[in-house]
Formats: structure tokens, sequence, C-alpha cells
């Protein structure tokens, strides 16, 4: 099992990555994680959701977006966060199922893929991609806008 | 197909935990209105994970294979609300607190 807060730096802990910092174009380096039935049970419960409620050629499959609480990881493990970050925008396409009753390891990546300012704010655009670990299928692509206040 | 959660600072703390995160904007009161808020804000991968389970509930198991989520937050969320999830027949996501737009976008099955 891994939980986020084991593979994401978190807010304060190391010091803050400023918005000059970022680099277009820079490659967010792979790293694995495994999402565990626990895992699928407490997102489950996070969202108010029902873990037995989804189910796929007849077998019990998480809610896609637990993805989600990885996806500041594949940014923050090269570019550690600063307080106060606050998400603009975010695009997900599920490819593969998440199984809610076995281990599922996975590895996520990513790029920077753009900086710009709007209305006084900074804010970096970047992509992650979540494979299953070993057999390299495409489970989600997503791409995050988030504004830091540095 | 719509949906509502009632929203509160216990279950923004619950989300923290799974999510692993120290953002003080979810936490600190005190912080979160230095920063123009009223209160500490809710994640919006919390209520983007209501909405994407509102698309397995809408789209069936094709949503696993082919769902297609793309959101962008326009308005805080705090605790003590209520959001409504609403997602219609075209594929129009909306969250709204009130009549306080929070979240547009669209869920919807990418062709193949």
């Amino acid at each position: 099992m891994t939980r986020p807060s084991e593979v994401k730096p978190r807010e304060g802990d190391l010091p803050g990555t400023t918005w000059d910092e970022f680099e277009v174009g820079a490659e967010l380096p792979p790293f694995d994680f495994t999402i565990t039935p626990d895992i699928v049970k407490e997102y489950s419960d996070a969202i108010d959701s029902d873990i037995d409620q989804f189910r796929l050629d007849g077998r019990q499959v998480a809610v896609p977006s637990v993805l989600s609480v990885y996806l500041m990881a594949v940014l923050y493990r090269k570019y550690p966060p600063t307080q106060g970050g606050i998400m603009a925008s975010n695009k997900f396409r599920y490819y593969g199922p998440i199984p809610a009753d076995e281990e599922t390891t996975v590895t996520a990546s990513g790029k920077v893929i753009e900086k710009f300012e709007k209305r006084g704010r900074r804010y970096i655009r970047y992509s992650a991609r979540f494979e299953q670990a070993e057999a390299g299928v495409l489970i989600a692509e997503a791409e995050n806008v988030s504004t830091f206040p540095n | 197909m719509q949906k509502d959660y009632f929203i509160t600072q216990d279950k923004i703390d619950r989300y923290g935990r799974i999510n692993g995160d120290n953002d003080i904007i979810h936490y600190d009161a005190e912080y979160a209105r230095s920063r123009g808020f009223k209160a500490p804000i809710a994640h919006g991968l919390m209520v983007q994970g209501y909405a994407s389970a509102l698309g397995a509930e809408k789209y069936g198991p094709d949503w696993f294979t082919r769902g297609v989520m793309e959101v962008k937050f326009v308005g805080p969320m705090f605790p003590d609300e209520t959001v409504s999830i609403k997602i219609d027949d075209h594929g129009k996501l909306e969250v709204k607190s009130g009549d306080r737009m929070c979240i547009v976008g669209t869920a919807h099955l990418r062709d193949e």
C-alpha cells in the first residue's frame, strides 16, 4: 500500500518552489505507487461513494478518480509545493479500470507544459500519465493547472 | 443527473488525510481569510471526485475505459455548504453552491 503522503512532498516540509523555478518542458520523473483495497475504500469514503457500487465485467472497480490523490505528487516530487496553492483546472481521461479488490502498482510520470500569468496570478500547467507498472498499459492521462502564491 | 453533497470541515479533513496534503488553505481559517476567502476552501479534487462517481453512475462501465472529465474551478467551495453536482444529457458538468457557480466543465465518453 502506498499512501499519497509517502510519495508526495507535503506543503511546508521543504522550501516551496517559486514560479520562476518551474521549467517549461521539464520531465517529471516516473515513480511507482500501489493502490490497495484499503486505499480504494478510504478514497471512496472520502468522496461519499459506495465502494460496492461500481463493477466492470463482473468485477468490483474503484472510482477512477482515486488516481487524483496521487496527481500532485507527479509535480511536487520534482518541484516541492509552497503553501497556498490553488487548483484552477483539471482534465482526466480514463483508459483502464483499477480493481477495488486487489493491488495495482502504478507508474506515474509527467511533463511541465506551460507557465502563464492571468489577472495577476501565475499558473503552471503540467501533464501526468498513469500506467500499470509492469505491463505498461495506460490507465489514465491527466492535465492540471494550478496557481501558487509565490 | 444530479446529486447534492453537504460539505463539512470534517469531510475536508478526511479528504486531506487520503490526499496526503498539508495545504493550510484547506484547514486554517485565518490563513484562508488572508487569501480572500471567508473560510477554508474544500479541495477541488474532492468535489471532482463526487463528479467522477456521478459520471460512473451516468455512463456505467464505459466510464472506466472511455471516461473524460474536464473541469475549471471558477469559485470556492466552503464547509457547511451544499454543492449540487449536475451532468446533463450532453455531458455538460456544473457544480453550484446555491446560485454560485463553483465548477464548470464536461463529463463524457471518448469516441473510439
